[in-house]
């Protein structure tokens, strides 16, 4: 460890810190725009000046590493001059169009501008023009007058994907972020540029102009894309989720994630979700109702049967909490060993790209084939699918897949299953009539990974929670819901959510009662 | 509380009334001779002038092309003490307008006509104008959109603001 | 008076080829420098106190030292990118002496162990180009270059290498990222070249004059090196003078020379009825001289560094009274302008908006506080920066303002030139 002394504080960080992360350490701030922790130093920006004492010239914090003794202050009146100037020279050529731009409200500029800045322009000339609303990808925007060229995306794509799209074309003030022989920007984590864009020269295709950031909120996650886990901050307001951050994790997924992770949010949107309990009895239609009720009678149902002969079928893309729940609940309920688990193709779990993304698209194998483990279920599918053909199965129980795009032989899996005379399908996603063979069939809505408490433990069996849950679909329940129910201990709720269609109350029916 | 008339005079109503009328014919003949001191108007066939400043109905400005001035950058949403505004952007073909409202909504009944809107517009793109609240019997025709709040028949149009757009854009503002 | 020591044999025209080089001496100093061990090489130099001949005067002994001493593979930089403007000495060494500045090269090499080095050249330099490789070729030939020099054991291979014109490969870390094949922009300091350089291996980058020299102090030996020159300023040097003078060129002079000597006398002074308004003593990135002080002024770089300006690559040029500083100030900015690399942002916007400032006051446009507001920009983006191109581009610019002021205030109140109809001297090259 090395001492030194930053704005007349003493601290000791540990040696090779360079004075930037000493400044992070000591959770003093430092004006910076291109250094990034995980990206190589490259020393453009100048922003992120300090002075030291027996040095006659201001340092740049990012390539000075700190020395015994080192006597080390960004609050002397060189250096909040100095980043002032520098802070000026960004925004001679930056356009003055942050209500267009979609940055403003997290931009470093803005911030910076607030802390140093407050003058009057000195610049009278026109600006630099370059070109705007260029399309580096499927998913990215670059817009070049706003780029202050900090390189970091540059740098992300050298070092972290190594992919190399994106460089630095021109020269000076008419320099420019391109793509080489226009070949795209498309790799799977090309959002991650958009993250760490200090400005507003990268924007998100998706996300662009949707909400500006002041009106939304954030929520810390885990990603339920892939057994990695990546911890995600997920932004959203009254009008739903509008996107995906990743969040910093240096056990799990460092800074980044990927962009099949990010879309995942938009699946728990209520178009693609099943909001009310569905029911059948053969070749009837779909009645539509409460889910609190439906489970109530899908329960009922399962009951009714001899029971040794109902089966509980599990999905890995649930939580831990929900899996013990419901295994407990279906032990002492049907007194049955019949539980099965169902994963994508077990083939492709090796499958790594090498970042982030793994091939095994559930994130809590490792919870569930604890739980399989320690309570001793060893079933296997192919006992499964004769008992159902033999009649041995007659009632089944499905955790289905929140994400059933993963699963590419879930519709064929589900009709296998359909065999049984009482399927329970828990679910989070409508499914096609098509998919089931008649019977008696319930479907009873699921709630995404946003909408609930409980822990994932990802490949490395690293456990995770997933935060504060937030209300998308009002009638949905969780596993744990469904558990309680099929115990029967549930506290009857008292009130039936309303509907969502335009009913009058019927308190304004008769107007001006009681006045 | 009750007040009891004991006195018999009290229940003599002439005087009072004819001193009544007295003062609206003292007010007629002073009205007749002094026109110009009259304080009522003839509504609707007279209207009263209001001050240049008054907030009333709120107009979209546009360009001299007679699209929208305003860049969906949602500021006035922000300062709206009422959340009255609903604004959705979307992107635009022009590369140099880049951003414009496709929906943008007032809900008059909402409003509080605080002016808070207005000060907040960097581009003078949403006015208050001298128009004053319009009758309406549903709730729905209090929501203003597009249509009515920069392209109603009283403004002819829509109202261009003398901020020179092709100046701002030549400075890359 | 002009001393030809690098020089003496240059006006001979076969001193390019190499019969006409070992007809006079040529490569005898290699021969005798394989004999020697490296170290006595280095200490020689060292002793020598030669300093770096491309602008910033550091010792090439010294350099050398910070070679770490082991055995990895270390490479040999010639830096003939000679781009700043008012410069062509090199050029001359190139295309007179190939031989010259190659047989300093293999002795350098030796003394420092590399076994490859490249000679990264100007990319206008066509004819040099050519003629140096010639040169190499020769060399090969003759067994100067190649395995088993001269029966000695040493091996070392030599490549040309041509940039594409741009000034900021002249600056060492981006000729190592030019010459990598990358975006010639320099790099981050720490770590130096000598440490990390070309391909991430320990790199010596010498100018061209520097590594001429080394042949001349190998052959003459240090002591006759030090007669000339001052103490801290030993030796000759080449100085390209350009500009109002009658007689433009490049004059070897023993540094500590004056510089009105080497105007009047060797270029023979300026044009009749003309006046001296103002010198640059070592190219245009070095603060400009008022006709007072290049009066003071000796070629040695502790005397230029008293002015507080610098002798830089040795290019004076001379302004006399028939130019317009501002315009000179305008040519100035537009290269700085053009050339800034655009990484580090004080320099990228400065350059620009040095440029945007001083078009300003050229098209009558300006205001008084303009004037002020290019100094302060100017002052704002010396030493901020990775590289010395942005302090390179302030000099000028705080040196014309404070030292020529009155015509900047003149060029503001009459929207006009104080100095009329006189032709401008162009150093666009």
């Amino acid at each position: 460890m090395l001492k030194c002394t930053i704005n007349g504080k003493q601290y000791a960080v540990p040696e090779g810190a360079s004075i930037i992360e000493a400044f992070k350490l000591a959770g003093e701030s430092l004006a910076h725009y291109c250094w990034h922790p995980a990206l190589s130093v490259a020393g453009v920006c100048r922003m992120c000046m300090v002075s030291i004492e027996g040095n006659p010239r201001l340092q740049i914090a990012c390539n000075t590493m700190v020395t015994e003794g080192m006597v080390i202050s960004n609050q002397s009146h060189a250096v909040k001059d100095s980043v002032k100037w520098v802070l000026d020279f960004h925004l001679i050529n930056h356009p003055l169009d942050c209500p267009i731009c979609d940055q403003a409200g997290e931009c470093g500029l803005q911030d910076q501008y607030m802390m140093f800045g407050k003058y009057t322009p000195e610049m009278a000339m026109p600006k630099q023009r370059k070109r705007k609303v260029v399309s580096l990808g499927d998913r990215v925007v670059l817009d070049s007058e706003r780029c202050i060229l900090c390189s970091r995306c540059v740098r992300f794509t050298e070092e972290i994907t190594k992919t190399h799209e994106l460089g630095i074309f021109h020269r000076g003030d008419r320099s420019e972020i391109g793509t080489f022989n226009d070949r795209p920007l498309n790799n799977n984590y090309s959002l991650n540029t958009v993250d760490i864009c200090p400005v507003g020269a990268l924007t998100s295709k998706k996300f662009r102009f949707r909400q500006r950031v002041w009106f939304l909120k954030e929520k810390k996650s885990i990603c339920p894309g892939c057994c990695t886990g990546c911890n995600i901050k997920v932004s959203y307001n009254s009008k739903g989720v509008f996107r995906v951050k990743p969040d910093c994790n240096p056990d799990v997924n460092g800074y980044w994630m990927c962009d099949e992770g990010r879309d995942l949010c938009e699946k728990t949107q209520s178009v693609d979700r099943l909001l009310k309990g569905m029911s059948k009895y053969g070749e009837e239609k779909w009645q539509e109702g409460p889910a609190l009720k439906f489970a109530k009678q899908a329960c009922d149902d399962l009951s009714a049967l001899p029971s040794s002969s109902v089966a509980l079928v599990l999905t890995a893309q649930h939580t831990c909490e929900e899996f013990e729940a419901l295994i407990q609940s279906f032990k002492s309920k049907f007194k049955s060993k019949k539980v099965y688990y169902w994963v994508n193709r077990p083939e492709d779990f090796h499958k790594f790209d090498g970042l982030l993304l793994r091939g095994d698209r559930n994130p809590n194998t490792v919870g569930l084939l604890q739980i399989l483990e320690r309570e001793g279920f060893k079933s296997t599918w192919s006992e499964l699918l004769s008992d159902l053909s033999s009649g041995a199965t007659q009632g089944v129980i499905v955790a289905a897949p929140e994400f059933p795009s993963f699963y590419p032989d879930f519709s064929e899996k589900l009709y296998e299953l359909s065999r049984a005379k009482v399927l329970t399908c828990l679910t989070s996603r409508p499914i096609k009539d098509r998919e089931l063979l008649p019977g008696q069939r319930w479907l009873i809505p699921l709630k995404s990974f946003l909408e609930k408490e409980g822990t994932f433990i990802n490949y490395r069996g690293v456990q995770q929670k997933l935060g504060t849950p937030l209300e998308l679909v009002p009638d949905a329940m969780t596993l744990s819901d469904f558990a309680r129910i099929l115990s029967g201990d549930w506290l009857e709720r008292q009130v039936e959510p309303l509907g969502s269609q335009n009913v009058i109350n019927e308190f304004m029916k008769t107007p001006m009662r009681g006045l | 509380m009750i007040i009891e008339r004991d006195r018999a005079e009290s229940a003599w109503y002439l005087p009072p009334i004819v001193s009544g009328l007295m003062l609206t014919l003292h007010k007629m003949i002073k009205n007749l001779l002094h026109r110009k001191e009259m304080l009522t108007l003839n509504y609707p066939e007279e209207k009263f002038e209001y001050s240049p400043r008054f907030r009333g109905n709120h107009v979209l400005t546009v360009k001299k092309d007679g699209s929208l001035r305003c860049t969906a950058c949602m500021l006035c949403a922000t300062a709206c003490p009422a959340e009255c505004i609903t604004i959705e952007a979307s992107e635009h073909q022009d590369p140099s307008v880049e951003k414009y409202p496709i929906k943008y909504e007032i809900d008059m009944l909402r409003c509080v006509f605080c002016g808070l809107c207005e000060e907040a517009c960097p581009v003078d793109a949403i006015r208050m104008g001298p128009e004053w609240q319009r009758p309406g019997t549903p709730t729905d025709s209090f929501i203003y959109g597009i249509q009515e709040l920069a392209y109603r028949p009283s403004l002819k149009g829509g109202i261009t603001s003398d901020v020179d757009d092709q100046e701002r854009h030549r400075y890359g503002i | 008076m002009e001393v030809k020591l690098l020089s003496e044999h240059y006006h001979h025209d076969d001193f390019r080829e190499i019969s006409g080089y070992q007809k006079r001496g040529g490569y005898e100093a290699l021969k005798m420098a394989l004999k020697k061990k490296p170290q006595e090489i280095i200490d020689e130099v060292k002793n020598s106190g030669l300093r770096g001949r491309g602008g910033a005067g550091f010792p090439t002994g010294i350099k050398w030292g910070f070679l770490p001493k082991n055995g990895e593979p270390r490479y040999l930089l010639c830096n003939a990118d000679e781009g700043e403007p008012g410069t062509f000495k090199d050029r001359v060494i190139l295309e007179r002496a190939p031989h010259q500045l190659i047989e300093g090269m293999i002795i350098s090499a030796f003394a420092i162990g590399s076994h490859k080095s490249y000679i990264y050249i100007r990319g206008e330099y066509v004819k040099s180009r050519k003629i140096l490789e010639k040169a190499i070729k020769e060399a090969y030939a003759q067994g100067f270059l190649g395995e088993n020099i001269l029966g000695s054991g040493f091996k070392h291979d030599l490549d040309v290498y041509s940039g594409a014109g741009a000034y900021i490969c002249g600056e060492e870390t981006a000729l190592i990222s030019s010459l990598e094949g990358k975006k010639g922009q320099p790099t981050l300091k720490p770590p130096f070249p000598a440490i990390e350089g070309y391909l991430q291996k320990p790199t010596i980058i010498n100018n061209v004059e520097s590594l001429a020299s080394v042949t001349l102090i190998s052959r003459i030996g240090s002591q006759a090196y030090r007669k000339y020159g001052t103490e801290k300023s030993p030796g000759t040097k080449l100085f390209s003078v350009s500009g109002n003078v009658c007689k433009p060129g490049t004059y070897e002079v023993p540094l500590g020379y004056p510089l009105m000597d080497l105007i009047n006398v060797e270029c023979g002074g300026l044009r009749t009825g003309r006046s001296l308004k103002a010198v640059i003593p070592g190219g245009s990135s070095a603060p400009v001289l008022t006709a007072e002080e290049a009066q003071k002024a000796f070629l040695t770089y502790e005397s230029m560094a008293e002015l507080k300006t610098m002798l830089g690559s040795g290019a004076v040029i001379v302004i006399d009274d028939s130019n317009c500083m501002v315009d000179l100030l305008h040519v100035l900015t537009h290269f700085y302008h053009h050339e800034s690399c655009g990484q580090c942002t004080p320099c990228r916007e400065g350059t620009g908006w040095l440029n945007k400032l001083c078009g300003t006051l050229m098209s009558g446009q300006g205001r008084l506080q303009d004037i002020e507001l290019m100094d302060q920009v100017a002052r704002n983006m010396m030493g901020r920066t990775i590289c010395a191109l942005s302090d390179a581009a302030a000099g000028p610019v705080i040196s014309f303002v404070s030292k020529f002021r009155s015509e900047f205030e003149f060029f503001v109140r009459e929207g006009r030139s104080k100095i009329k109809g006189g032709p401008h001297a162009q150093m666009h090259h």
